[in-house]
């Protein structure tokens, strides 16, 4: 019984194995073949040779490939021919959905808007930016020094202690004092985390989430800004609300720059962060030697140097480096409760990567 | 590669809108059947800030209709829907009360009905300003265009003592009108005598013995004909049905979200109404019951200033301060489309007697539309009815042709919305999501590569294993 038993399963098994080899014969017909990738190997040893041959052959191509492009570009010097097309990458950005609300150059309605808008008193000069600067109602280590960098980067701005005052009775109080707007700094855990903008008198309120926060004493080679006026860089604020946000900013600085100071002041829009930097530039003349003495030993170098002159212009970081983000543009000022939203982000419209709102 | 994808709007059927922004520009939307999305047709007037639209009203009617348009500057303009030509306007500074930017008109309606019979060109216009200074004036609109209109104001009243009006509504037989703001209970004011018929009494104080303050931000009347129900959306984002006959304070209240209701219109039926608030959220109420119908979602992100619904279309428009014209179904809540408009734009309004004629050249033909409807209106209105069956059948097709896949998936999660009509939110993004990544291309390629690696793998190992 015992051995007909084991015959029996024997024959079974037979008949499986069969069965799938049937299978294993005619599937690959069917399907279409998998390129080899080095990943299907199940060896690691195996693996890792492979992947390592292939990541070299890469390397070879990409150069041989760099090599070619760079050939030819001398060639066309050379010849004195047109240059070929440099290839952009492809980025997110330059691949950005199609966005009907971006401003137009050569629109009308926008310059009307402009100038009915609450800054364009500011930003024509009539008035001069005055600011409050406050915080949430506990704050230490990181938020004040944080303040006090502010203070040196937007002229005519005043810290007021927060105390136990509302929001709205700052507000108040800011008006009657003919403040310009009110900026808010919140800290979380004793990290500034979050900025609050208000224009004033009836201006929008911006909510800011505030990130990457490093503070002047933290930046290797930092310089020490001067009293005067910065110049103001704003870059990519391309839509409707980018627009907005753009002038909200730009109300916070005087319009009248001292370019003696050298201080720029950068607000930089990319994928909807923007980057803040502060920075001294300076132009200097230096000497460059001709490409032919480069080649050659020094000796030689030095006797055929011909000086020439060439600005560059070089740039020292100060103040603090920040990004912010936009959470809510507010219609009218601070108000959590009856508050009318301009714009709010909304996680539903998180649905593409390649859709931004400044 | 970069997914340009545009939203999957369905198309609208034919139909025209007036929208009214910041900087004082009328632009009418049209929307016809063979140029697919709604565009801006016209734009009237030029960019001025100081005559932003406050508030306006038409009287919707196949000869002569009308649009009384109250301008932040305290004019009052009264043009034709149709040409955009301004027959008679009113500067309110000849009037006794003193215009300032606080006492702004925020209620105007043009009466409709009463001056039917007259034949005169006589129009009867209530205004009422935020300081409650209400007054009905009647108005000569003259026979040519230009020339300013002489104006014999004949009843004024004061609706309010102190507080801010925010909200004014006439009923549907012009014979009451409602009042209410911040700090202003609603009450309810017969016209013809200028009395005041009923006064709401505000809600009791919450289980912590808080008291909520009064602050109204829009009104709607729930029927055509009954003056007596009527819906009122606060601050406090709460909505409130009124009922006259049984109670002066609310027989029912819900509360929307966070942000205050902003925005109340009425369904045709008389118990759906549509609401907006300050957050950009809309959504439509079942007001016998009090429970939520479904919001309507897309992506809007601005509060929502004024929502009108179609008289004859299943079509709602909302519009706010995203400067976006939203044109929405009523019983799916899709959005049909939208059309970008540049400003924030504060108030919209439809045509409702806009036909589209088959003339190859629409917008030459727009001036002697009147004579048109005069002339064959009766069959119109037959042609008009069979077109629209027949766009929502294609409509139908449209939506079956591409989303033929997920459909099952779709409606299963209907149902499950329906249980629970608190996440729905989440879970029709979430379905969107996933519509999108079976959708796109790269996402099947992937999933297919993966099966086939799965395969691979699984040959591999029977191999082994033999």
């Amino acid at each position: 019984m015992a051995i007909g038993g084991k015959r029996k399963r024997n024959n079974d098994s037979d008949g499986e194995d069969d069965s799938s080899r049937r299978r294993t014969r005619t599937e690959p017909e069917k399907e279409v073949k998998e390129p080899f990738r080095p990943s299907m190997i199940k060896n690691k040893e195996k693996r890792s040779e492979v992947h390592a041959k292939v990541k070299h052959q890469k390397k070879l191509e990409k150069r041989a490939k760099s090599k070619a492009r760079e050939a030819a570009v001398q060639r066309a010097i050379e010849l004195g021919e047109e240059l070929p097309e440099k290839k952009v990458p492809r980025t997110i950005e330059n691949t950005r959905e199609v966005d009907e609300t971006v401003c137009k150059p050569d629109d009308e309605e926008l310059f009307a808007g402009n100038d009915a808008d609450e800054f364009s008193s500011i930003l024509n000069r009539q008035h001069n930016p005055k600011i409050l600067i406050t915080t949430c109602r506990f704050n230490s280590t990181r938020g004040p020094a944080f303040i006090s960098e502010l203070l040196t980067v937007i002229p005519n701005a005043h810290y007021f202690k927060r105390g136990t005052y509302d929001l709205k009775k700052i507000v108040e109080y800011a008006n009657k004092q003919d403040f310009t707007s009110v900026v808010v700094v919140h800290t979380n855990r004793r990290e500034p985390n979050a900025l609050l903008v208000i224009g004033l008198p009836n201006g929008p309120t911006a909510h800011f989430k505030l990130t990457n926060l490093v503070l002047r004493k933290d930046i290797k080679n930092h310089g020490v800004p001067t009293s005067h006026q910065p110049e103001l860089v704003l870059n990519n604020f391309t839509t409707r609300l980018g627009h907005r946000v753009g002038r909200m900013i730009q109300s916070l600085f005087p319009q009248n720059p001292e370019f003696k100071g050298r201080r720029v002041v950068t607000f930089h829009n990319q994928r909807d962060f923007i980057f803040f930097r502060h920075h001294r530039y300076i132009f200097e003349t230096k000497e460059i030697k001709k490409i032919e003495s480069k080649g050659k030993k020094d000796e030689d170098g030095k006797s055929e140097k011909v000086p020439d002159h060439k600005i560059i212009a070089r740039l020292q970081e100060c103040g603090p480096r920040f990004t912010l983000k936009l959470v809510s543009l507010q219609h009218g000022t601070f108000d959590s409760k009856g508050g009318e939203y301009e714009w709010v982000h909304k996680p539903e419209m998180d649905t593409s990567r390649r859709r931004f709102f400044l | 590669m970069p997914r340009t994808t545009t939203l999957e709007c369905p198309g609208c059927p034919p139909l025209r809108a007036l929208t009214f922004d910041t900087l004082g520009l009328i632009k009418v939307v049209e929307s016809r059947e063979k140029q697919g999305g709604p565009k801006v047709v016209e734009r009237w007037g030029d960019p001025d800030a100081s005559k932003s639209v406050n508030a306006v009203s038409i009287i919707d009617r196949k000869s002569n209709p009308l649009v009384a348009v109250a301008r932040k500057n305290g004019q009052i303009e009264i043009l034709s829907p149709v040409t955009g030509i301004s027959q008679a306007t009113i500067s309110n500074a000849n009037d006794l009360d003193v215009q300032s930017e606080e006492n702004s008109i925020i209620g105007l309606h043009l009466f409709a009905k009463q001056n039917l019979e007259l034949d005169s060109r006589d129009y009867n216009l209530l205004t009422c300003t935020s300081k409650g200074n209400a007054s009905i004036r009647s108005i000569e609109v003259p026979e040519s265009a230009t020339g300013s209109s002489s104006t014999n104001s004949s009843k004024t009243w004061n609706v309010c003592n102190s507080g801010n009006i925010l909200c004014c509504k006439v009923d549907g037989n012009e014979k009451f009108a409602l009042f209410g703001g911040k700090g202003v209970e609603v009450n309810i004011w017969d016209l013809d005598n200028c009395t005041k018929i009923w006064n709401a009494k505000s809600p009791a104080k919450n289980s912590l013995g808080i008291f909520t303050p009064t602050w109204f931000t829009s009104v709607s009347y729930l029927s055509k004909d009954d003056h007596r129900k009527f819906v009122a959306g606060t601050n406090n984002h709460q909505v409130r049905l009124y009922d006259i006959s049984a109670q002066r304070r609310p027989v029912l209240s819900i509360d929307f979200r966070e942000t205050p209701i902003k925005a109340l219109a009425e369904d045709i039926d008389g118990n759906t109404i549509y609401l907006g608030n300050g957050s950009g959220d809309m959504a439509s109420v079942d007001i016998r019951t009090g429970k939520m119908l479904g919001s309507f979602t897309g992506k809007c992100s601005g509060s929502i200033r004024s929502i009108v619904r179609h008289p004859d279309l299943p079509v709602v428009a909302s519009c706010g301060l995203d400067g976006y014209l939203r044109l929405w179904d009523t019983n799916s809540r899709q959005l049909l489309s939208s059309v970008f408009l540049k400003q924030h734009v504060l108030h919209v309004l439809f045509d409702s007697n806009f036909i589209v004629e088959d003339t190859p050249k629409g917008a030459d033909s727009l001036p002697s539309k009147e004579e048109t409807i005069e002339e064959i209106s009766d069959e119109e209105e037959t042609i008009e009815e069979i077109s629209d069956e027949e766009e929502t059948i294609e409509e139908i097709s449209d939506e079956e042709e591409i989303e033929a896949i997920p459909l099952k998936r779709k409606k299963s999660s209907r149902n499950k919305e329906n249980v629970i009509v608190g996440s729905e939110k989440k879970k029709r993004v979430k379905e969107s999501d996933k519509r999108k990544k079976t959708k796109g291309n790269d996402g099947n390629k992937k999933t297919t590569s993966k099966d086939k690696g799965s395969k691979l793998a699984s040959k591999k190992k029977k191999k082994s294993s033999i």
